[in-house]
């Protein structure tokens, strides 16, 4: 078993030159694009607790050197089977290893629809200047920070979903990332677009091959969902626990358009997201599922965005967070709400479930409000298990781990029940509760 | 079970500085002052700031290191919480020194 990783490059100069060198086939304003962002990695620093977005991250212990950009020729590795497709009838699937693609199948039927779902890698070798409108965009800000820079001049693998004006895919889509060896990377760009009237569900999950070995994601997603479109979007962050996950995701929702987003974050040794939705249309809907379950020395930061752009606007965000050992979550949420989002009508709320006196939860709701005609709530809870829920359940006969256990499960069904698609549901909730199964005496 | 850890040559550690140290994936201040080292969790209690950035104050009874952020103080010898805002202790970890080299041994 071989993976795809370079044992001498690294992200240095030589590095990014052999990166260029070793994607030739790439169109010269993907490749100009490169070096621009290359130029702006190199003058850049890395965010420091002196940012009051990084304050509580502390990234002094990451140290770039210790990975190596992808190389070489992918070669297929047998993971674990995916959580998300178990017993699902896909229309298609992507799978990656170290951001190296490594297969990639979409059903006949819905290519002759006109669909492209696959490698972002393969695609923009294939239709580079179709896509080219897509990278200008810039959905995410290739320049927000130096972990956008570096993604932006040495992604490699990714996935790409476009779906036509008026189509309607039934079957799930589903991609999987892989990181395997001890300095593992995942650069990976991910674009969704979808046109007027569309509709499509896309599953996306992220694993190790083993537990031990230290990898690195730095990731982007860029969504954008048409007028009228449909999209239901699951991302389950399943790493080890001795990654760094560095990840900027936006999806821009378009007029009468929805958005269902799920996220799942259990692994990872420190993760730091940006998770923003732009709600760019009249009449724009936006759910956001969170369900994050933390253990040993976790830090999970995850920094959450609903901006209300235009009138006639729901928005309603839901992060579920229960902690174990000396971990430690922090849930940085803004409501922002243009003079133009009048009519707006946006919630969000973070509940914590301390299982330690030793984790930590930060939670920090925000609102920016311009507009004078809106409706805007936000709610945050932290505490431990209840004492008395624990008697109840001792007096029916349960023993206090079963009690707790129970009482764990209960409190991410809030979550559970708001998840449309029963297979992700069902992956979640066996995650989650496998988890709880270990959980030691309170 | 927590051994020492090798951490670097006592030449990479001035007196007085305050380091930070990576020990089996966690950040540790380690001090050098008045010919003494101390190793702490790099952690202020109250606010999670980086300890190992903040002035010290050795000359102090008992010897100190402060939180950049909002001044907190803690003791080097015990890591008690000598001012406010932070009322916790923070983690204090073992060091010795030998052939040259400063070890750190993590308290569980």
């Amino acid at each position: 078993m071989t993976t795809a990783i370079s044992n001498t490059t690294k992200f240095d100069a030589a590095g990014f030159e052999a990166l260029l060198a070793e994607r030739a086939g790439e169109p010269a304003w993907l490749t100009e694009r490169r070096k621009v962002s290359w130029q702006a990695f190199e003058a850049a620093n890395w965010p420091s607790s002196k940012d009051e977005e990084w304050m509580r991250t502390d990234i002094r212990l990451f140290k770039l050197d210790a990975f190596k950009p992808t190389a070489g020729v992918p070669v297929a590795i047998a993971g674990e089977q995916p959580l998300l497709s178990h017993g699902v009838d896909l229309g298609g699937r992507v799978e990656s290893v170290n951001g190296a693609a490594t297969l990639s199948e979409l059903d006949g039927e819905i290519i002759a629809k006109g669909v492209v779902f696959g490698s972002l890698s393969e695609a923009v070798t294939q239709h580079g200047d179709r896509l080219q409108k897509a990278f200008d965009r810039e959905v995410v800000s290739p320049t927000y920070d130096r972990f956008a820079m570096l993604n932006d001049a040495c992604w490699t693998g990714g996935v790409v979903l476009y779906v036509p004006k008026g189509v309607r895919i039934e079957k799930p889509l589903h991609a999987v990332s892989r990181l395997s060896g001890a300095g593992a990377t995942d650069m990976t760009k991910t674009i969704v677009v979808l046109e007027e009237g569309a509709e499509a569900t896309l599953l996306m999950e992220s694993a190790s091959t083993d537990a031990e070995s230290a990898g690195l994601h730095n990731g982007t997603i860029e969504i954008v969902v048409g007028r009228g479109a449909k999209l239901r979007y699951v991302n389950l962050q399943n790493w080890n626990n001795r990654t760094w996950h560095f990840a900027h995701q936006k999806a821009v929702v378009g007029k009468e358009a929805q958005l269902q987003w799920t996220i799942g974050a259990l692994g990872a040794r420190l993760a730091k997201v940006n998770q923003r939705v732009a709600l760019a249309g009249a009449d724009a809907e936006a759910q956001v599922n969170g369900v994050m379950f933390t253990q040993g020395k976790q830090h999970l930061c995850y920094n959450t965005h609903q901006h209300h752009e235009a009138p006639y606007c729901r928005s309603d965000l839901l992060y579920k967070n229960a902690l174990q050992d000396s971990s430690r979550t922090v849930w940085r949420g803004m409501i922002q709400v243009d003079e133009a989002g009048q009519r707006t009508d946006a919630y969000q709320r973070n509940d914590n479930l301390m299982l330690a006196a030793t984790a930590r939860a930060d939670s920090i709701p925000g609102l920016e409000i311009e507009a004078d005609d809106v409706r805007c709530t936000h709610g945050s809870t932290s505490g431990r298990v209840d004492d008395t829920m624990i008697y109840y359940a001792m007096s029916r006969g349960y023993t206090r781990q079963e009690a707790v256990r129970m009482i764990v499960t209960g409190f991410f069904q809030q979550v559970f029940d708001r998840i449309t698609i029963d297979s992700v549901r069902e992956a979640l909730g066996e995650a989650i509760g496998q988890r709880v199964q270990d959980l030691p005496n309170q | 079970m927590s051994e020492f850890i090798p951490v670097g040559p006592i030449t990479d550690f001035a007196d007085p500085s305050s380091t930070l140290v990576e020990v089996d994936d966690e950040s540790v201040a380690l001090i050098h002052a008045a010919g003494s080292f101390y190793a702490l969790d790099d952690v202020c209690t109250h606010d999670g700031g980086p300890l190992s950035d903040g002035p010290l104050h050795e000359d102090e009874n008992p010897p100190a290191i402060a939180c950049p952020r909002h001044g907190a103080k803690f003791a080097l010898t015990t890591g008690a919480a000598l001012t406010m805002p932070a009322t916790q202790p923070t983690r204090v970890h073992e060091v010795k020194v030998e052939d040259g080299q400063v070890l750190v041994k993590l308290t569980v």
